[in-house]
């Protein structure tokens, strides 16, 4: 049950993901794209990791998604233009064909996925519970967490210095 | 329970162990409360403080360079590993950071732009690239990674006026979001192979350096594993700009602010090779046997695509990026050679050092030579320099003989370090192909030497118009003395290395 339920999630993903690349409207692309991530987070779902799957809905499926929507239609983008068919394109598409080809084909040779043993009987992932989750965050991970304060302050800092009119600051000669 | 959970907590987070990161981070913050705080007519006062405060932390670093609290051992429950490499890199950036600070008041005057926050992202980023260099752990080096590369993304677009930085800052962004998701995902596959516990050596905790190389040394030739280490190794290129993934240099090399590109050019590029060694020569070690070959093509590629591809340019600033990836491509040699000749890691060092002296010179004179469009410096700007400004071109030859390696110079010392730690190695072919890629170097370095020191050939035809060259920039008395010592120590260093050459042979 569980195996044939990744399989179903696994090439929903896949051909949501397609379809974000192959969509010629933006607004389709970035409805592929929420579906895209609806079908990660059922992939979390069956590896017990239901926190993931939550704040993957909540945050990327939910807020960040419709500010893609939002300003995809802030834009009003069209389709655009299709681009005349080159002969690079032609080269590039066989290579890149090829090299997929050549790793699908020794990730089956000699991955071994099949083969591994399954784990024995593991602990419950630290994912699954957000007790344990958030005890790690302000333990074991403390400094990282600290770290990405400074990378979400100097984020903000670069918005304001990159978009704001410096029209009338007497600041800025 | 609560409190002896908080004590443990307490226990294992040795902050103090991190203190310069941690004076950097708060005299960041305190750039900006400064900002708030001091009326405008003293608002020139905050770059001075970024720059003396700096020195003050380089010294206090340098006087304790062995000192207890920052010994060898792990720190934040095995997430940071404290070594004298690492405390030789925090130097290294603190020393780069002064610079990039100190060019920053010389390019920041001739735009209309905020001027704190860019000496605030400096800071920051200098703090990220020390916990980088330190990092035993997968968290630690993707977060401390990232903020160093989010900075970077704003540095780079910050004269956001015109249209090539901006360009430049779009480029980055694209390439290093793809660089951070290829790397990434090889972190995953190395996570995912490696935490398997049915697996001899497998762990739970296995972001965890130490712990993968135990996974690693037990499991010779695990598939997943390595085609984790190749995307890692992969995501680490892009940013030292190793070929194949070299496409970014040029056009954000030529589009950053001129103090951005030498802090991209120098610490930036240190930070990625103190990666690549704690990556291969600690922890993919047992996996040489697919890490060598990967290193040696992309060395010799690197060396011969960046000089062959510097000859041709006119931008002294997309020269100076495409002679970056050559340099790159010197450093891997060493890189390499350091599996069988421990002395190559101390040259790699020595090659850094001299690195930075003579970029930071050139980016000096750069900087002066540069007018208001920062994007536009060509080597016809440097006509007449030797005559107009006899201190900058002697600033010049120092800086570009180094980075050619001629004798006298410090950036010779370095060469010869890693050629003979290559040889050493037994590298030959590796060592051919640098040494040609030196020849061809010297063209064009000389051709720029050239450029500064030869009467430039004017139309006689007084009806022909004049290249526009842009104003030179008068050298005020701090960057003189600043280029004066990075001038005299790319001499003295070749001469005498002293205490550092001590250090450098024996950590």
């Amino acid at each position: 049950m569980a195996d044939s339920l990744f399989y179903i999630f696994a090439f929903f993903t896949v051909a949501c993901a397609v379809g974000v690349v192959a969509n010629r409207n933006a607004v389709n692309g970035a409805m592929c794209l929420m579906l895209c991530l609806m079908g990660i987070a059922g992939l979390f779902v069956l590896l017990d990791a239901y926190l993931l799957a939550a704040l993957l809905v909540l945050v990327y499926a939910g807020a960040v998604v419709a500010l893609f929507l939002f300003i995809v239609m802030l834009l009003d983008m069209q389709g655009g233009v299709k681009r005349p068919f080159k002969k690079m394109t032609a080269v590039a598409s066989l290579a890149s064909l090829g090299l997929m080809l050549v790793g699908v084909s020794m990730l089956g040779s000699r991955g071994h996925l099949a083969t591994l043993p399954s784990p024995a009987a593991a602990a419950a992932p630290v994912g699954a519970v957000l007790k344990n989750y958030a005890e790690l965050l302000f333990t074991t991970y403390l400094l990282p967490v600290q770290v990405m304060g400074f990378l979400l302050l100097i984020a903000m800092l670069g918005v304001i210095v990159l978009s704001k009119k410096f029209e009338g600051m007497e600041d800025i000669k | 329970m609560p409190i002896q959970l908080l004590q443990q907590a307490a226990a294992a987070n040795e902050w103090l162990a991190i203190t310069p990161e941690l004076m950097l981070a708060l005299l960041a913050l305190l750039l900006l409360v400064l900002e708030l705080v001091l009326p405008r007519q003293l608002h020139t006062l905050i770059p001075a403080t970024a720059i003396v405060a700096q020195i003050v932390i380089a010294l206090g670093l340098a006087f304790n360079f062995d000192s207890a609290f920052t010994g060898p051992g792990t720190a934040f429950n095995g997430l940071l590993r404290l070594t004298a490499d690492g405390q030789f890199l925090r130097l290294f950036f603190l020393v780069c950071s002064i610079f990039v600070c100190l060019l920053g008041t010389v390019c920041l005057a001739k735009q209309r732009m905020p001027r704190v926050e860019f000496y605030h992202l400096v800071l920051i980023i200098t703090a990220a690239m020390m916990l980088l260099a330190q990092s035993n752990h997968f968290v630690l080096f993707f977060v401390a990674l990232e903020t160093v590369t989010v900075g970077f993304y704003i540095l780079v677009s910050y004269f956001r006026e015109s249209p090539l930085s901006l360009e430049a800052g779009l480029k980055y962004l694209v390439m290093g979001a793809l660089s951070s998701s290829i790397l990434l995902f090889g972190i995953v596959l190395l996570y995912g192979a490696a935490g398997n516990q049915a697996l001899p050596g497998g762990s739970p905790n296995s972001m965890n350096f130490d712990q993968l190389r135990i996974f690693l040394t037990d499991n010779p030739g695990n598939f997943l594993a390595s085609a984790g280490i190749v995307l890692v190794l992969a995501g680490v290129a892009f940013k030292i700009g190793a070929v194949p993934f070299q496409i970014w240099i040029p056009d954000v090399y030529q589009g950053a602010p001129t103090p951005v590109t030498a802090f991209l050019a120098v610490a930036s590029k240190a930070a990625g090779f103190a990666v690549l060694l704690i990556l291969t020569q600690r922890v993919f070690a047992p996996y040489q046997g697919l890490v060598i070959p990967v290193l040696s093509v992309m060395a010799a590629a690197t060396i011969l695509f960046g000089n062959l591809a510097a000859l041709t340019q006119h931008n002294v600033k997309r020269l100076i990026g495409l002679s970056g990836v050559s340099h790159a491509g010197y450093l891997m040699i060493g890189v390499i050679a350091a599996y069988h000749e421990p002395h190559a890691i101390g040259a790699i060092w020595f090659y850094l050092s001299a690195y930075l002296l003579a970029s930071f010179a050139v980016f000096g004179v750069m900087a002066h030579v540069a007018g208001p469009n920062d994007a536009d410096q060509e080597l016809d700007h440097y006509a007449d320099l030797a005559r107009d400004q006899p201190f900058l071109a002697a600033v010049l030859a120092i800086g570009l003989g180094s980075l050619a390696g001629i004798p006298p110079l410090a950036g010779f010392m370095g060469k010869l370090l890693i050629f003979v730690s290559a040889f050493k190695a037994g590298l030959y072919p590796l060592l051919a192909v640098a040494i040609a890629g030196v020849v061809i170097s010297i063209y064009y370095y000389f051709g720029w030497i050239k450029a500064a020191f030869f009467p430039a050939w004017r139309p006689t035809d007084a009806g022909l118009p004049q290249a526009a060259v842009p104003a030179r920039t008068p050298v005020n008395l701090g960057v003189r003395i600043a280029l004066t010592v990075l001038a005299v120590t790319s001499v003295l260093l070749g001469f005498y290395q002293g205490a550092f050459g001590q250090w450098i042979l024996t950590r």
